[in-house]
């Protein structure tokens, strides 16, 4: 078969390259945008999946991970007791103020332990023995708060809450939904910068199950002996926290908006130059109708011109979306595209491709054979 | 006979003017027989010819394709008359201008539901015998008037229809060119055994015609 619509469609090849373009642009858009969105959500539960706790026990009604209340420390030791739990730990989770060397302050999120190993915290050292924070007036600092801090390294002195800590060791991955960077120290110390705030209280409590125990039987009865804290499983907790950012704030509208935004402007842009192209080529329709061609041979037309540039736009966008990945990685940002994502903006390409013909359908229905015999 | 038409009225309605523009128009192709429509500007012959080519339908009388009554079919059957038992040549060519002369030929040929292999045996078949075999890759911007219109011809006669249908075929042709094309067009439908209808106002087709059908005011004259 001879194909009419491919080779029409290549015949004009700036026409082609714009639809493609269009198509690509409103690709790279949606994929880039739920992708920063996607790496942004990712951080707001990282530390709950990476964290080998089985159970977190938060103050009653805690909306997510970065905004804990606190509660009495002492609570742990009547969590130790119930059967079936075979470590449980205060967790520490404050913002502290931090002194940098331009004059200027910024904010950092710190995760405070006794015993960082026991709960795999912090999961991606980049240098550094995360024990040497028991030791001292130390931290350990993510690279990623090069963003915000600017430059430093280990050894370095950093004010905190106006005390001088030394940055023992670094991190890698280790961010928040919040952006802002991540350090971890020891818990004694952390409270003792926020003495008032902090003072004899916690955040969290992590909770670890004996080998083989029941979660639920362990989780109701820590639940019925702490009426006024949550207890949540760790994936529970984690979709609680990714959750708020999506459903309680305007991020996620924010983002679906974009992502209908990205589709528009590919709807408008490939259904003006597919109709701008039709009419353009009416007269040739016009000829397909008079030699014995149908409405449905000139859809398959329509169809196939709209598959072709959903195909090589959607592959241009994707290789932008995926270029854009390394560069995104450069400033601590993550694009996230999962293949599963990466396929339903493929097919939803082509569908927005295919509706965007549509427009051109009505009117090669009408179109006349006979405006063929007119010069 | 192969197209026939008896007491065909065409009337168009453009608010509330009505326009005739056919009166009881009647005629008729043989098979092998080459008819040249005459008549001058607003006669009514292009419509006549569409109507005979099953692209306009008439406000009355009958029309005949292959002894088929066609004056009562839907849009759908018509496009299905034309796709079995017609052919056409245009004024304008209306070549496919991102497809080759081959491709040309076998995209009507697909149309008309020969397909693959014998699709382009018969397009290359058809492209030889208009003459055109060293061109068969080029693309209508390539070529001459008279080549663009031997391409439309070889198009016409794809898949072998009982009539050809031909809309000023000399329009846009100089003398010698639009002379030779008449030619091959001649010889083409009598080797073929087609029926040539073609409207003119080209004397040079009274030369290769067998007869000629001339129409005033919507009313055949002879």
């Amino acid at each position: 078969m001879v194909d009419l619509g491919l080779k029409t469609l290549l015949h004009d090849k700036t026409k082609f390259a714009i639809t493609v373009a269009g198509v690509a642009f409103a690709v790279t858009l949606v994929l880039a945008q739920v992708g920063l969105f996607n790496g942004l959500l990712d951080n707001s539960d990282l530390s709950i999946r990476k964290c080998s706790a089985d159970l977190w026990i938060t103050s009653h009604n805690t909306a997510n991970v970065d905004f804990p209340q606190r509660f009495p420390e002492t609570i742990v030791e009547r969590v130790r007791t119930v059967p079936g739990v075979s470590r449980a730990d205060n967790l520490l989770f404050s913002y502290v103020n931090v002194a940098l060397p331009s004059g200027a302050s910024e904010n950092a999120v710190v995760y405070a332990l006794k015993d960082f190993k026991a709960w795999n915290l912090p999961w991606d050292i980049k240098d550094g023995q995360i024990e040497d924070l028991r030791r001292g007036r130390f931290l350990f600092l993510d690279e990623g708060a090069r963003r915000r801090f600017g430059d430093f390294k280990t050894g370095d002195f950093r004010e905190i809450q106006e005390t001088r800590l030394r940055i023992v060791g670094q991190t890698r991955q280790a961010q928040s939904f919040t952006t802002n960077p991540i350090s971890f120290m020891d818990y004694d110390l952390l409270a003792s910068l926020q003495p008032e705030f902090l003072g004899g209280k916690t955040s969290y409590i992590l909770v670890r199950l004996a080998a083989g125990t029941d979660v639920g039987t362990v989780r109701a009865e820590i639940q019925r002996r702490l009426p006024y804290q949550d207890v949540f499983t760790r994936d529970e907790w984690a979709k609680k926290s990714r959750d708020y950012w999506v459903v309680n704030t305007g991020i996620g509208m924010n983002a679906y908006l974009t992502v209908f935004l990205g589709c528009l402007v590919g709807l408008v842009v490939v259904g003006q130059t597919l109709y701008t192209s039709t009419m353009e080529h009416i007269k040739e329709f016009g000829t397909v109708k008079a030699i014995g061609g149908t409405n449905r041979d000139i859809y398959a037309i329509l169809a196939r011109q709209a598959t072709v540039a959903a195909a090589v736009g959607f592959a241009f966008g994707l290789a932008m979306a995926l270029s854009l990945k390394p560069l995104a990685e450069k400033i601590y940002l993550k694009l996230i595209m999962p293949v599963p994502f990466i396929l339903l903006v493929g097919v939803g390409t082509v569908l927005m491709c295919l509706a965007a013909a549509m427009l051109s359908f009505r009117k090669v229905a009408n179109i006349d054979p006979g405006l063929v015999f007119r010069s | 006979m192969v197209l026939q038409c008896q007491d065909i009225t065409k009337t168009f309605h453009e608010g509330k003017v009505a326009t005739p523009v056919l009166r009881g128009a009647s005629m008729h192709v043989d098979q092998g027989e080459v008819v040249a429509l005459e008549g001058p500007s607003g006669s009514g012959k292009t419509t006549l010819l569409q109507i005979l080519g099953c692209i306009l339908s008439p406000t009355s009388g009958r029309v005949e394709i292959e002894d088929q009554d066609v004056s009562q079919l839907n849009a759908r059957n018509l496009a299905m008359v034309r796709k079995r038992s017609l052919g056409f040549v245009f004024q304008q060519f209306n070549l496919f201008p991102a497809l080759t002369v081959l491709e040309n030929v076998e995209y009507a040929l697909n149309l008309k539901g020969v397909v693959g292999k014998a699709a382009k045996a018969e397009a290359k078949a058809l492209v030889d015998a208009v003459e055109l075999s060293e061109r068969g890759n080029y693309l209508p911007r390539d070529l001459s008037g008279g080549q663009k219109q031997r391409v439309a011809i070889a198009r016409a006669m794809a898949a072998k229809p009982a009539a050809i249908l031909a809309d000023e075929p000399t329009a846009n042709l100089d003398s010698q060119v639009g002379g030779q094309v008449l030619e091959l067009f001649r010889n083409l439908a009598r080797k073929e055994n087609r029926g040539l209808l073609i409207v003119t106002h080209d004397p040079k087709v009274r030369g290769i015609a067998d007869r000629v059908v001339n129409i005033k005011d919507g009313v055949i004259q002879s």
